[in-house]
């Protein structure tokens, strides 16, 4: 395991330069759109329906649907979290039996083969997050190809190889909270470093991307120091922002945490590197796991959006598509609790604002 | 030498019968388990892994391992994607040199393991991590992806009705049990396993015959690494992670003895159709992954244990 975290890290040594990071747009290549930052809204030109079309799909409306849910992995609070709200969704609606089932580990073959293997089973929805967005669409293509209603959440696919995505924030939207918040914390003139997941992973690597951008843009003295990989492995996540706290040293003044598993796993190893209050822990993560780091005033701010609810509206989306009463061209979707959920970028449905937990509320949320 | 023969004949007959059963039952579950579309799916789904375990097989019969099967199938799945896009190679050229590579970071291990006197586990241990970390170094984070339509062919078309790479593996595992059954190569393969200074003694270049066999692993693993590619339409450099253990299973259950001297080739496909088989069955059947995972370990020791309790009874 030595040679592959020195060779890693010589990779990414040549990844790290700050005017490397500002210019790397997440292995996606696609452009960036950052806020402006005083907090105005981007304007979005509309477009065009791009989301694909299921073949001889059958007359589903109202009709009890068996629908199964494939996230990137099973088994961490993130998707235990989009699962729960799932149900409670298809609760809600009473037509609809749905089930999670994935790989134990964010593996794009595994993922491939449980979604291939549905496809045969024959079941009339599939919810998904995908692991890459171009390895899923074969297979993907080939459910709307069976006549299987497709809805993306938390990860995108390319567009036509799904019927919707549910963005549960834009990817701007994130970055510039997570920007902002981090400049806050640590000040203007400081250096942070990065914990992912993959670098290939679609929405880490273009909320990574979008980061740049904006801090370009809005704080240019902020340096990028460099940004690591830790999968979404717990233990991986605690070496990596250890190793980053030894390399860099008092240089280093925050740290963003990508995942919902490297944030508190940063926040674990700048606990127990004494450093709280020195070294700010900033990202994207569930609240529980962050409430013992929150409340011991280690961490100030965690980003995310709630994803009960994105499950929760998922669930609605699909349903909605099943039943025809969600079609393209449409600008807005029913969801239940959530109201009126709008419809943007041709065929994706937006859940909101992302949502920053700090010690005032963070206790009132549970999951 | 006649009575490990008889007790590996035993484990395939153990196993066939294990697999007759299975399938049976799985076809009682589900009714769409047992069709044509299935069953050919499956082979897809099947043939990166069953590609591998052939020179596995190969491989453990020697008495070693390969830990880094998995790592050369995402180094050269990303070296084909950067010689095609960024060094601007045709694709077939590009393809052909990613499988060279594959034979190269092979003969790598076999140098290691033959020169240095390196244990198997630990110098594929060390190129398992050697190989994902310059895949993961070369690839800079950036998925090469828009591979022109006739690449597809490999990984998502057909032949006559079977899909293109079943008919590959087909080729190479009757190509394999051919030069195991039946060449002095496959014989001095079984003589090194079950007693490597009795083999060097009868004048078996036996440091030759694991280079071969380790050259041969890398070669199949890039070539099973363009026809994954083909099928997943990207390249990642995490591509194969953990693929080692799937094949290591085929062919532990194929009654391949990891303490080397015997296995056969039809046994390695046999283990490999009912890992299959299970995975797609249960799924079918309605039984989670987490499920799945649990029975394919309880089969594995089954199938393990009564093959070794046959053996047993017949030697005492």
């Amino acid at each position: 395991m030595k040679t592959k975290t020195i060779l890693m890290a010589a990779g990414l040594v040549l990844a790290s330069s700050a005017a490397y990071a500002a210019s790397w747009t997440g292995g996606d290549d696609l452009p960036t759109n950052p806020l402006a930052c005083d907090g105005t809204a981007g304007e979005v030109a509309a477009k065009p329906y791009d989301g694909g079309v299921p073949t001889n799909a059958p007359d589903r409306n109202g009709k009890k649907i068996t629908v199964v849910d494939v996230p990137k992995l099973i088994g961490v609070g993130y998707f235990s979290a989009t699962t729960k709200g799932q149900a409670e969704a298809a609760k809600e609606l009473g037509n609809v039996d749905v089930k999670t089932d994935g790989p134990t580990k964010a593996n794009i073959d595994e993922q491939i083969t449980f979604i291939d293997n549905y496809v045969t089973s024959g079941v009339d929805g599939i919810l998904f997050a995908a692991n890459d967005p171009v390895a899923i669409a074969p297979v993907l293509k080939k459910a709307l190809a069976a006549g299987i209603n497709v809805v993306g959440y938390d990860a995108n696919s390319t567009p036509d190889a799904r019927q919707w995505f549910v963005n549960q924030a834009e990817f701007n939207g994130v970055a510039k909270s997570l920007v902002d918040n981090l400049a806050k914390e640590i000040g203007e003139d400081s250096a942070f470093a990065i914990v992912t997941s993959t670098f290939t992973t679609p929405n880490q690597a273009r909320w990574i991307a979008e980061m740049a951008a904006y801090a370009a843009k809005c704080h240019p003295k902020l340096e990028f120091l460099e940004t690591v990989e830790a999968q979404e492995d717990n233990v991986l996540s605690f070496n990596q922002a250890t190793t980053l706290i030894n390399k860099h040293g008092d240089k280093l003044k925050g740290i963003v945490g990508m995942t919902s598993v490297a944030t508190p796993a940063a926040a674990e190893a700048v606990t127990q590197s004494g450093l709280c209050g020195k070294v700010a822990v900033v990202g994207l993560a569930t609240p529980n796991a962050m409430k013992p780091y929150v409340e011991k005033d280690c961490v100030k701010s965690v980003v995310l959006w709630n994803p009960v609810d994105l499950g929760y509206a998922a669930m609605y989306v699909l349903r909605a598509a099943a039943d025809g009463t969600l079609k393209p061209g449409d600008t807005s979707v029913k969801a239940g609790k959530l109201g009126d959920l709008k419809v943007v970028n041709g065929s994706e449905i937006l859940l909101g604002a992302p949502f920053v937990f700090d010690k005032s509320n963070i206790g009132q949320f549970d999951f | 030498m006649t009575l490990s023969l008889r007790s590996f004949m035993r484990h395939e007959a153990v196993l066939g019968i294990l697999l007759v059963l299975v399938l049976f039952i799985l076809a009682q579950q589900s009714d769409k388990f047992f069709t044509t579309a299935n069953i050919l799916n499956q082979g897809r789904l099947m043939t990166e892994i069953g590609l591998i375990a052939l020179p596995m097989t190969f491989v453990i019969i020697t008495g070693g391992i390969d830990l880094s099967v998995g790592s050369i199938l995402g180094l050269c799945a990303i070296l084909l994607g950067v010689f095609w896009q960024n060094l601007g190679l045709p694709l077939p050229a590009a393809m052909a040199l990613a499988v060279c590579v594959g034979a190269l970071a092979g003969l790598v291990n076999g140098l290691i393991i033959t020169r240095f006197k390196v244990p198997p586990l630990i110098a594929t241990l060390a190129t398992l991590a050697l190989y994902r970390g310059l895949a993961e170094g070369i690839s800079q984070a950036r998925s090469v992806r828009g591979y022109p339509e006739w690449f597809f062919v490999l990984g998502q078309g057909e032949v006559l009705g079977v899909p293109t790479q079943l008919w590959i593996l087909i080729v190479f595992a009757i190509g394999a049990a051919a030069i195991l059954g039946l060449t002095t190569f496959g014989r001095a393969t079984y003589a090194v396993g079950a007693n490597e200074t009795a083999a060097r003694f009868s004048g078996i270049n036996v440091d030759r015959t694991k280079l071969l066999i380790y050259t041969a692993s890398g070669l199949v693993s890039g070539i099973a690494a363009v026809i994954f590619v083909s099928r997943v339409s990207t390249t990642r450099s995490d591509m194969g992670t953990g693929v080692e253990l799937d094949v290591i299973t085929a062919v532990v259950l194929g009654g391949t003895s990891i303490f080397g001297g015997r296995g056969t080739i039809i046994g390695t496909v046999v283990g490999l159709i009912l890992v299959q088989a299970l995975k797609n069955g249960l799924a079918l059947s309605g039984v989670k992954g987490d499920g799945t995972i649990v029975v394919i370990g309880v089969v594995l020791i089954f199938a393990i244990l009564a093959s070794n309790l046959f053996s047993r009874s017949g030697d005492g």
